[in-house]
């Protein structure tokens, strides 16, 4: 098996330290940092996904796998800076609505949009929407991402869209939204731009909506 | 020539579990008012003295004019209490409400005697505007429902109130005192105190205290226009039906640390001793009542409501709740689809699993005690991985057909369960609680759960022996209310003095005791 076989299995097994260990290693043998990412990260995350999507992993399973991915991209993260090569995907400001606490599916997204290749800047719960908007202006992002799980509370998606618009920044970013309450036709109905069934729904969402110039 | 009442009552949700040829008794229905001729079926069906007391088979009467019924099938999600209770008498009538999110359960009681003199139950109304309080917030709020619900359960329980004087053969006589309990949000709904705060975080009631009203401002034409009392609320969801659990279960006189738990999609959680209580709810979500759950459906007719690996010796449930009494086991047939290797592991010897169908018909579905059960027989036969995923990869497994258990189930009941018990290990680490000496589920849910199953898969991880179905012990409270009005008037401040409110979902341990309590023991 190669290492990037072994990495990548590492990461669907959940085991940080292995992952870890096999991205070092992989270093010392001189690989390219930005070549995880193709070869192991990846591909790992995406079957992470379909497994999730399968019903085979279940939250416990991709928290834990995403932790792994987490392991080696935080070693390989600071030696990819100024690396033209591994320019992020794009950079993602995502956050649970005002109102809402709900931390484990906006947690598992981000992970996941993480390992796919994006810069994620995570606002946290109950983010109201100034917050949002400001965070867009200061990294100059190109998603927002929105999560909700109550019913009472995807109504603030709404607010955060209509904030981009006051500050003239909505054609600027796509917006994605999701959680268990929501569903597509009401994702369109408050003009968002991708409504994310699951997990991989979300990142394979933002791969479709990337921009040319990004 | 009349109309058949099947038709009458099929449209209103009514089941017939043999398809309305009387030859079951599935659908009986107790004439209150009118009349209904009985025919040769119903003789062969029903006792003479069940038919001298109005029982009919709905199937089989056609009904000339207005006839007012009483239906049986719905007793078997809706637990009364009868309860012995000590009390101080007082002279005259009181009546004790429980306004539950899905049921209502009202008693008029004798308060020289302290007996229940009738009682009265019906579906919540409101239901129709959603199942489970968050749905009914969003009506409420977002499109401006509120006010129409305030209507509609105060007319509910209201008629509730006149059904129970006339089943007495008291209509028309003075009550003396009526006391409400029931959660946070049903308290707003009912007081008409507005629930906007409770549709977001921090998700506490501006406003939850006791609220006191004469009947007549609510609409209600009672003889001497009595004082009605909705008992104040514990913070955040957690109402006074927790309160009047807490009062029922006399978990302010323990001196070891004891736990109340009322499970429903707003799991109830209270832990502590005389030293003082924490209560907590937990967003539990739909499965223990069937929904979202492939083949789920209520405790009613056709559910199965217990799953067992050998025909069990403890006839526990039974159609009639409290009278256990053996009832015929259908032979879930099949079983395992995974055909399990003699030897490989000494647990899973069995090779069948028994499924109980209330009302002994045809099984149509899954009710919250058999996915409990189903998923503990799962795992005790390997079938089920503690990961919660099918060991073999499989989809389903059929337990008695048509009814199966899908691996989605499985995922739904985790995410209940999990809130539970995180909820549960939580509020012990905060009292610095190692353990329960008894732990009291109150609720329908809890009076059907098995205890075993409950702690196999880790929903209530005690002994069986240290779990007590306590039943529906809010109206038990709300009964006691009604003999210590005196005092301070239903306000309970002395009480809730030694009851402290936690808002688990702002705790930031909450989230990965509850990722760890995802996965089965």
């Amino acid at each position: 098996m190669s290492i990037f076989e072994e990495l990548q299995q590492a990461i669907i097994d959940g085991k940080a330290p292995a992952a870890k260990e096999l991205t070092e290693r992989g270093l010392k043998e001189g690989i390219k940092p930005h070549e995880f990412f193709p070869k192991a990260i990846i591909p790992a995350m995406d079957e992470v996904g379909r497994r999730m999507r399968d019903c085979e992993f279940f939250i416990p399973e991709v928290l834990i796998a995403a932790r792994a991915a987490r392991g080696a991209t935080d070693i390989l993260r600071p030696l990819l800076q100024g690396d033209e090569a591994v320019k992020p995907v794009g950079t993602v400001v995502i956050g649970t609505v005002k109102g809402d606490l709900h931390d484990i599916g906006k947690n598992i997204v981000a992970m996941m949009l993480e390992s796919a290749g994006f810069r994620i800047v995570d606002l946290g719960v109950d983010v109201p929407p100034e917050k949002m908007v400001e965070a867009v202006k200061q990294h100059q992002a190109n998603f927002v991402a929105l999560s909700a799980l109550l019913t009472t509370t995807m109504v603030n998606m709404k607010a955060v869209i209509e904030a981009l618009v006051a500050a003239g920044l909505r054609d600027k970013v796509k917006v994605l939204v999701g959680g268990a309450p929501l569903t597509d036709a009401w994702a369109h109905s408050i003009g968002a731009d991708g409504y994310g069934k699951d997990a991989p729904g979300a990142v394979e969402l933002a791969r479709r909506l990337v921009p040319a110039s990004a | 020539m009349g109309t058949p009442l099947r038709d009458l009552l099929f449209e209103q949700g009514v089941e017939f579990p043999c398809g309305g040829q009387g030859r079951c008794r599935g659908c009986r229905i107790r004439v209150l008012e009118g009349k209904a001729e009985v025919n040769r079926a119903q003789r062969e069906r029903l006792s003479p003295e069940e038919i001298e007391e109005g029982w009919r088979l709905a199937c089989q009467c056609v009904v000339e004019g207005d006839l007012e019924i009483e239906l049986r099938q719905w007793d078997s999600a809706i637990l009364v209490d009868d309860t012995p209770f000590a009390f101080r008498p007082r002279q005259g009538l009181g009546v004790a409400v429980d306004l539950g999110t899905t049921t209502l359960v009202a008693q008029l009681l004798d308060l020289s005697t302290g007996k229940v003199m009738a009682v009265s139950t019906a579906l919540n109304a409101q239901a129709r505007y959603g199942a489970d309080v968050m749905s009914r917030l969003h009506f409420a709020v977002l499109e401006r429902g509120q006010h129409q619900l305030e209507i509609l359960i105060r007319q509910q329980i209201g008629a509730l109130i006149e059904q129970l004087l006339f089943s007495a053969g008291r209509l028309g006589a003075e009550i003396a005192d009526i006391v409400v309990v029931g959660n946070t949000v049903m308290h707003h709904f009912f007081c008409g105190i507005a629930a906007e705060p409770l549709a977001h975080y921090p998700f506490e009631p501006v406003e939850g205290g006791l609220k006191t009203f004469r009947s007549s401002a609510l609409g209600w034409k009672l003889a001497g226009d009595p004082l009605v009392r909705f008992l104040p609320c514990l913070g955040g969801f957690v109402g006074s039906d927790t309160l009047a659990g807490i009062l029922a279960a006399k978990l302010l006189e323990h001196d070891d640390m004891v736990g109340l738990v009322d499970l429903g999609t707003n799991g109830e959680i209270v832990i502590g001793n005389k030293e003082g209580l924490l209560c907590a709810s937990t967003a539990a979500g739909p499965a223990f009542e069937g929904a979202k759950i492939s083949m789920g459906m209520r405790a009613s007719t056709g559910a199965i409501s217990q799953v067992t690996l050998s025909p069990p010796l403890d006839p526990l449930l039974t159609e009639e709740g409290s009278k256990a009494s053996p009832l015929p086991l259908e032979e879930g047939t099949k079983v395992n689809p995974f055909p399990i290797e003699e030897g490989t592991n000494e647990r899973c010897n069995h090779t069948r699993v028994f499924c109980r169908v209330i009302g002994d018909g045809t099984p149509r579905g899954l009710c919250g005690s058999g996915l409990v059960d189903a998923v503990a027989a799962g795992l005790e036969l390997g079938v089920i991985a503690t990961s919660g995923r099918f060991s073999k990869g499989e989809a389903s497994w059929m337990l008695a057909p048509p009814v199966a258990l899908t691996q989605n189930d499985i995922r739904e009941l985790q995410l209940a369960k999990a809130a539970v018990a995180a909820g549960i290990k939580l509020l012990m680490q905060r009292k610095g609680a190692k353990e329960l000496s008894r732990l009291y589920l109150a609720g329908a849910f809890g009076n059907y759960i098995d205890r075993a199953s409950a702690q196999r898969i880790g929903l209530i991880d005690f002994p069986p022996e240290r779990v007590e179905a306590a039943g529906n012990t809010a109206l038990l409270g709300a009964k006691l209310a009604l003999f210590s009005l005196d005092s301070e008037g239903g306000s309970y401040t002395e009480v809730r003095r030694r009851i402290e409110h936690v808002a688990l979902n702002a705790d930031p341990s909450f989230q990965d005791v509850f990722v760890e309590e995802l996965a089965f023991p």
